[in-house]
C-alpha cells in the first residue's frame, strides 16, 4: 500500500536506519500515516464508497437483482421517484419521523439532563435506567412493545383508561402508527441526548454563575444567559448526530409496523429497503439511496453552517 | 464527569487530576523508559494484513461438530459435487419454524434415513417473503441452494427469470405418476406443460370459529351458509361493555398477513376477480368493488376489527370468528382454550368461492447433475402419499397426493378430527389464484395495502380499487413482456 | 437535620419528577423481565398481570431449545469482539495519524472519514453482499465481520479527544525520542480511557444487536447470530406463542445490560470527552 520508494542506487548499499532517516527526510509522515489510517481508509474505500458508486450505477438502471443484465434506463428511476405520489409521502414521513424524534429527544434529553444535574440522591442510578434502552436492540424492543400497545391488553392503554381517554389502536391506525413509533423511538433514545447534555452542563465553568450572581440574576435568568448560550455547541452535536440516527432508523420500524399501514410509516431509509429487497426495484431503490445520501449530507452541512454561525464557543 | 477547573487558565477539558493520574501512571522513568532510544517502532508487526485487498478463496466454515453434516453453501460455477462419504449433499432452504419447523425437520431427517445415497440439510431462512429475498441475492452471488421452498407470490418470479428446473423428467424417470397429485395444486405449478414447483405445505382459507362464542350466542354448531346469515348472527356474536367492544364477531388480516390472500375468494363469491390469466385487471370493476363495500361495512358497522396478529385474537376471544389458513390449524388447536370450529368459506351474492394457497418446492437450475438428481429424490420423499399424511396430521396443510386423501389412515384420522378434514373437502370446490395476486411482483402487498386503505382508512373502495388497478397495471408491464419472452 | 429535611423538603417536586422518568423508561424493561415468565395467557390479560402467579421457567427452556441457541451465543460473542477489537484500533490509529502525524491533506482525509457516517448500512447492503459473495464469503465468519470493520464515528470521537490533550505532555515525550507508535500507546492511550470505552461499547453494542447484515450474510442456522436466531421463534402461518419470544429477547437483551453495568462509570465521560468542546 505504501508507495515503493527505493531508489535503487542511492540507497542500496545504506544501512536500513539510515534508509529509515533519509524516508523521513523525503517523505516526512507519509509512510506511517498510511500505516495507521490505510487500513482503515481502504476499508472504508470497499465498504462504504464502493457501495455509494455502485448505486449511483444501479440507479441508472432497471434491474430485477437477477436478470443477468442489467438494462440502462439514463434518469428515468430519478424521474419517476419525482412524479411519484407514493415517494412524496414517503418523503413527508421522513420529515414528520425526523421532526418528532429529534425534537423529543433532544428536548427530553435536555430536560431530564437540568433534573439529573441537581444534587438529587439515586441521580446515578436514575440516569443509568435512562440510558439503558439505548444499549438495547431495537428489534427486540420492538416486540415487546407491539404487546405494550396492543389497544386490548397493553400496558399503554391503562394510564389512558384511568384518565377516561380513548385507546387508539396505535400500530393499525394510520394516523397513531407514526406516533407510536416515534414515542418508541423517543423512550429508547432520550437517554442519549440526555448524556450528551449532562456533560455539556458539566463543562460550563462555574465562574459563569458566579458572574451572573452577581450581577443580580436569577435562577431563570442566569438559566437563559448563562446555561442555554454554554450548551450551544452541545446542542449543535446533539441536532447532528440525532438527526444522522433518526434517518437511519430501521429495525424499529420494521418489526413495529413493516412500513405500513398503509405506507403510514414508511420513511426514506425503508422505502429504499422495501424497493430494492420486496419489491426487487433495485433501480428505483438505488435512486432513492442516493437521494437519501444527498439529503443527509446536506442537511448536516447546513446544521453545521448555521450553527458556527449561532454558536458562540464560550471561552 | 469532567471537573471543573479552578483557574479557568487551563481551558482544556482535560482536568488536572485525570493529567496527575495519567503522569503519574507513567512516571518519568516508564516514560524514558518506553521512548529510550531513538526508534520509531515499527507498527507493520502489527498491524492488520488488509484482508479485502486479496481474494482468497473462502476459509472453511467452522462448522460445528455436532452436527456431521457440514453443508458447503452451494457452490457456484463451476460447480464440482463435494463428495465426502460418496453421499450427495443436498441444501434445501425454507421457512418453516416452530412447530411447523419440527414437522419439516422430521421430513428432512426421515428422508435421510431412509438411503445411503443423499444427505439434505435444511436452513431455516425466514418468512415466505424472507426466503424470497435471500434466494433473490443468493441468485445475485450465484450462491444458491439445491432446493427451495416458495410461496404461491413468489415461485413465478423465479420461473420467470428462468432458474427453476422443470421436472416432468425426473418425474418420468422416477415413474412417478403426476396424476396422482390433487389437480388444482399441481397444475398451479405447471407452465407449458411443465412442472416447476410442486405443491407441499398447501392451503385454502378456512372459517375458524369460536365454539364456546357460539354456544353462548345460541347458535347452531357450524360455520354459516352465507354471509347474509352471518349477517344474521353478529348481534348475537358482538360483546359490549361500557361502549368499547370487547368481542368482535370477525377479524380481517392486514397486509403483511396477507389481506389479499383472503379477500380474493370474498370477491369471486361477489362475481368479481383481481384479473384474468392475461393480466387485465378487474378490480376496479363493479362487483370486486362491491366485495369490497361489504369488507368495509364490516369495520363501520363495528362488527369486525382489521387486527394485525388474527390468530391472537381469535385465541384470546377477542374476535369470534375469522379467514385464516388451514396452516395455522395445529397451531389453533392446540393453544385454544375453547374448541375451535372448522367450516368451508361462507357464500355471497354470486355463490361459492375459494382459492389454493400455501408454498411447494423448487428445484434451482444449473446445477451438476447428480445433484439435481438428489434434490428430486428429496422432493419425491416429501410429497410422497406417507410423507404428506404426516405432514397434514403434523400441521393442518393439505395432503397433496390423491392417494393419501383416500388412505384408510387419513380417513380416520379426518374422522377423529373433523376439523381437518373441511380443507380436503373444501379443495375440489377451489379455483387457481388471479394472476394479478400471484404474478405480479408484490402484487399480493400492492392488493392488501389497498385493503387497507379501504378497512382502516375507511376510504372510498372504488377510488382505492381504481388506484390500486393502476398501480398493477404498470407493475405488470415488465412481467406481460418477461412472458413474452419466457414462453413465445 | 431539621436544614437536611428542609432541603429534601423542597427537592420534594424534582425527585417526584425523576421518580415519574424513572417509570416512564423502566417499566417496559421490568415488563418484558415479568413477561418473559408469564403463559400467553396471561399476557393477553386486562387488566395486566403485574406478576406472572407460577412463574413459567419453562418458556426460557423452551426458547432455548427450539433452535441452538448456544452456538447463536458463540457466533454473536465471536463477531461482536472480533469487530470491536479492530473498531477501536482502526479508530484509535485513524485519529491518531489525523491529529499527530503532519501531513497535507489531513482535513480532506478526514472529510473523507466523516461523510462515511451519512452512508446507511440498509444503503450498502447489496453491492456489500455481492463483494463478500466474489471473496467467497459468504455464510462465513469472514463475511460476517470484514464488512462490518471500518469506523467513522469512532474515529471522530477519538480525534475530537487528542486535539484537546496537552501538547506539553505529548512534546516531553517526542522530545524524550518517543516514536509514535510507543507515544499512541504509552501515553495518548492512557489519557483516552473513557473515549476508548465509549467507542469500545457503541461498537460492541452495535455489532450485538445487529440484524441486518447477519440475516443476509448467513445461510445455515450454525453460522447466525443472536438477533437472527431469535427470528426462529417465530410462526410463518402459525400461531405466536409468546412467552419464549420475550425470553428470547432477554437473551439478546441481558449480556448487553451486563456490560453496560459494568463499564457504566465511564460512559458519560466518555461519549462527551471529545464530542462537546467549545
Amino acid at each position: 500500500m505504501a508507495r515503493d520508494v527505493v531508489q535503487p542506487a542511492a540507497v542500496s548499499g545504506l544501512h536500513w536506519r539510515a534508509m529509515l532517516t533519509w524516508m523521513q527526510q523525503k517523505l516526512g509522515d507519509w509512510p506511517l500515516f498510511v500505516l495507521f489510517a490505510g487500513p482503515n481508509l481502504v476499508l472504508l474505500a470497499i465498504f462504504t464508497y464502493w457501495p455509494l458508486l455502485y448505486n449511483v450505477y444501479l440507479s441508472l438502471t432497471s434491474w430485477d437483482l437477477i436478470a443477468p443484465v442489467k438494462p440502462f434506463v439514463g434518469l428515468t428511476n430519478y424521474r419517476n421517484l419525482a412524479a411519484s405520489a407514493e415517494f412524496r409521502t414517503v418523503l413527508l414521513n421522513t420529515a414528520i419521523f425526523a421532526l418528532g424524534t429529534v425534537g423529543g429527544t433532544t428536548i427530553l434529553g435536555l430536560a431530564l439532563a437540568l433534573l439529573l444535574n441537581l444534587r438529587l440522591r439515586g441521580r446515578t442510578l436514575a440516569r443509568a435506567i435512562i440510558f439503558a434502552p439505548v444499549l438495547l436492540s431495537g428489534a427486540a424492543i420492538s416486540v415487546f412493545w407491539i404487546n405494550m400497545l396492543d389497544p386490548r391488553f397493553g400496558l399503554v392503554a391503562l394510564p389512558l383508561r384511568w384518565l377516561g381517554l380513548p385507546v387508539p389502536d396505535w400500530l393499525n391506525s394510520p394516523h397513531w402508527a407514526m406516533v407510536a413509533v416515534i414515542l418508541v423511538y423517543i423512550w429508547q433514545n432520550t437517554g442519549f441526548s440526555m448524556v450528551l447534555y449532562l456533560a455539556g452542563l458539566q463543562n460550563i465553568p462555574h465562574e459563569l454563575y458566579e458572574a451572573a450572581r452577581i450581577d443580580g440574576a436569577g435562577a431563570v435568568a442566569s438559566f437563559r444567559h448563562v446555561t442555554l448560550p454554554q450548551l450551544g455547541p452541545t446542542t449543535l452535536f446533539v441536532l447532528v448526530v440525532s438527526v444522522i440516527n433518526s434517518f437511519q432508523a430501521f429495525d424499529l420500524i420494521k418489526v413495529l409496523t413493516d412500513g405500513g399501514p398503509v405506507n403510514a410509516t414508511t420513511t426514506l431509509l425503508f422505502y429504499i429497503y422495501q424497493q430494492g429487497f420486496v419489491a426487487f426495484n433495485a433501480g428505483r431503490a438505488a435512486a432513492a439511496s442516493i437521494v437519501l445520501f444527498v439529503l443527509l449530507l446536506g442537511l448536516s452541512l447546513l446544521q453545521l453552517r448555521l450553527g458556527e454561525r449561532r454558536v458562540h464557543y464560550g471561552g | 464527569m469532567v471537573q471543573r477547573e479552578d483557574h479557568g487558565m487551563l481551558r482544556v477539558q482535560l482536568t488536572r487530576r485525570r493529567l496527575m493520574a495519567g503522569l503519574v501512571g507513567m512516571s518519568a522513568a516508564t516514560l524514558l523508559a518506553a521512548c529510550g532510544q531513538n526508534q520509531s517502532a515499527s507498527p507493520t508487526a502489527n498491524a492488520p494484513a488488509v484482508q479485502a485487498a486479496t481474494p482468497t478463496p473462502a476459509p472453511a466454515t467452522a462448522a460445528s461438530a455436532a452436527t456431521p453434516s457440514k453443508t458447503m453453501a452451494a457452490t457456484g460455477a463451476p460447480a464440482v459435487v463435494t463428495q465426502t462419504g460418496s453421499k450427495v449433499k443436498v441444501t434445501y432452504w425454507g421457512s418453516f419454524s416452530g412447530n411447523l419447523g419440527e414437522a419439516e425437520q422430521e421430513v428432512v431427517r426421515r428422508f435421510n434415513a431412509s438411503q445411503n445415497d443423499v444427505e439434505v440439510t435444511y436452513q431455516y431462512q425466514g418468512s415466505y417473503e424472507d426466503t424470497a429475498q435471500k434466494l433473490t441475492q443468493a441468485l445475485a452471488a450465484k450462491q444458491t441452494p439445491d432446493i427451495v421452498l416458495l410461496s404461491d407470490v413468489w415461485w413465478f418470479k423465479f420461473y420467470l427469470n428462468d432458474v427453476l428446473q422443470p421436472l416432468n423428467d425426473f418425474f418420468a424417470q422416477a415413474k412417478i405418476d403426476l396424476s396422482d397429485y390433487v389437480d388444482p395444486l399441481i397444475n398451479e405449478g405447471t407452465r407449458k406443460g411443465q412442472v416447476y414447483w410442486v405443491p407441499f405445505a398447501r392451503s385454502t382459507p378456512l372459517f375458524y370459529y369460536n365454539k364456546a362464542a357460539w354456544s353462548e350466542a345460541g347458535l347452531p354448531d357450524r360455520g354459516p351458509e352465507t354471509w347474509d346469515e352471518f349477517l344474521q348472527w353478529v348481534p348475537k356474536l358482538l360483546k359490549q361493555d361500557g361502549g368499547k367492544t370487547t368481542r368482535f364477531a370477525f377479524a380481517h388480516p392486514n397486509a403483511a398477513s396477507y389481506a389479499a390472500w383472503v379477500f380474493q375468494p370474498v370477491v369471486w363469491q361477489w362475481g368479481g376477480k383481481y384479473s384474468d390469466p392475461d393480466f387485465t385487471i378487474h378490480l376496479q370493476e363493479q362487483p370486486a368493488v362491491e366485495a369490497g363495500r361489504f369488507w368495509q361495512r364490516s369495520i363501520t358497522e363495528g362488527w369486525a376489527v382489521s387486527s394485525k396478529d388474527p390468530n391472537a385474537d381469535f385465541l384470546n376471544g377477542v374476535t369470534a370468528a375469522m379467514l385464516a389458513s388451514t396452516g395455522s390449524l395445529a397451531g389453533l388447536e392446540q393453544s385454544a382454550k375453547f374448541p375451535v370450529g372448522t367450516a368451508m368459506l361462507p357464500k355471497g351474492p354470486a355463490g361459492f368461492g375459494c382459492c389454493t394457497g400455501g408454498s411447494g418446492l423448487a428445484i434451482l437450475k444449473g446445477k451438476p447433475a447428480e445433484v439435481q438428481r438428489a434434490a428430486f429424490q428429496y422432493v419425491a420423499f416429501a410429497t410422497s402419499p406417507e410423507m404428506t399424511t404426516f405432514w397434514s396430521q403434523k400441521t393442518g396443510y393439505m395432503p397433496v397426493r390423491k392417494s393419501a386423501a383416500q388412505s384408510t389412515a387419513m380417513q380416520q384420522y379426518f374422522q377423529n378430527h373433523p376439523n381437518f378434514k373441511t380443507a380436503v373437502d373444501q379443495l375440489p370446490k377451489t379455483r387457481p389464484q388471479d394472476a394479478a395476486r400471484v404474478w405480479i411482483p408484490n402484487g399480493d402487498q400492492i392488493i392488501g395495502k389497498g385493503l387497507e386503505r379501504v378497512t382502516i382508512q375507511r376510504e372510498d373502495p372504488q377510488n382505492v380499487f381504481n388506484d390500486v388497478a393502476r398501480t398493477l397495471t404498470d407493475a405488470a408491464k415488465p412481467v406481460v413482456e418477461q412472458l413474452k419472452r419466457r414462453e413465445g | 437535620m431539621a436544614a437536611k429535611s428542609w432541603r429534601l423538603l423542597r427537592q420534594l417536586p424534582w425527585y417526584g419528577l425523576m421518580l415519574v422518568a424513572v417509570f416512564a423508561i423502566g417499566l417496559p424493561l421490568f415488563w418484558v423481565a415479568t413477561g418473559s415468565l408469564k403463559t400467553t395467557r396471561e399476557i393477553y390479560t386486562f387488566p395486566p398481570v403485574w406478576l406472572p402467579q407460577h412463574p413459567r421457567w419453562d418458556n426460557f427452556s423452551a426458547a432455548w431449545h427450539a433452535a441452538p441457541f448456544g452456538r447463536f451465543y458463540l457466533n454473536s460473542i465471536i463477531v461482536t469482539l472480533a469487530d470491536t477489537a479492530a473498531k477501536l484500533f482502526f479508530a484509535l490509529t485513524t485519529a491518531y495519524a489525523l491529529v499527530f502525524l503532519n501531513i497535507r491533506g489531513r482535513n480532506l482525509v478526514f472529510l473523507f472519514v466523516l461523510a462515511a457516517l451519512f452512508v446507511p448500512v440498509q444503503v450498502t447492503l447489496l453491492p456489500n453482499y455481492l463483494t463478500v459473495g466474489r471473496l467467497g464469503w459468504i455464510n462465513t465468519y469472514f463475511g460476517l465481520i470484514v464488512p462490518m470493520m471500518p469506523v467513522a464515528f469512532g474515529t471522530f470521537l477519538f480525534r475530537q479527544h487528542f486535539r484537546t490533550l496537552s501538547r506539553e505532555v505529548l512534546d516531553a515525550a517526542v522530545i524524550d525520542g518517543c516514536g509514535h507508535w510507543r507515544l499512541l500507546w504509552d501515553v495518548v492511550l492512557p489519557m483516552s480511557r473513557p473515549v476508548a470505552v465509549t467507542v469500545g461499547l457503541l461498537a460492541l453494542v452495535g455489532r450485538w444487536n445487529d440484524f441486518l447484515w447477519p440475516l443476509v450474510v448467513t445461510n445455515t442456522v450454525e453460522m447466525r447470530t443472536l438477533p437472527v436466531g431469535i427470528t426462529y421463534l417465530y410462526q410463518v402461518e402459525g400461531v405466536q406463542n409468546w412467552g419464549p419470544i420475550f425470553a428470547g429477547t432477554l437473551f439478546v437483551m441481558v449480556p448487553v445490560l451486563l456490560v453496560y453495568i459494568v463499564a457504566q462509570r465511564w460512559i458519560v465521560s466518555g461519549i462527551t470527552s471529545g464530542a462537546v468542546k467549545g
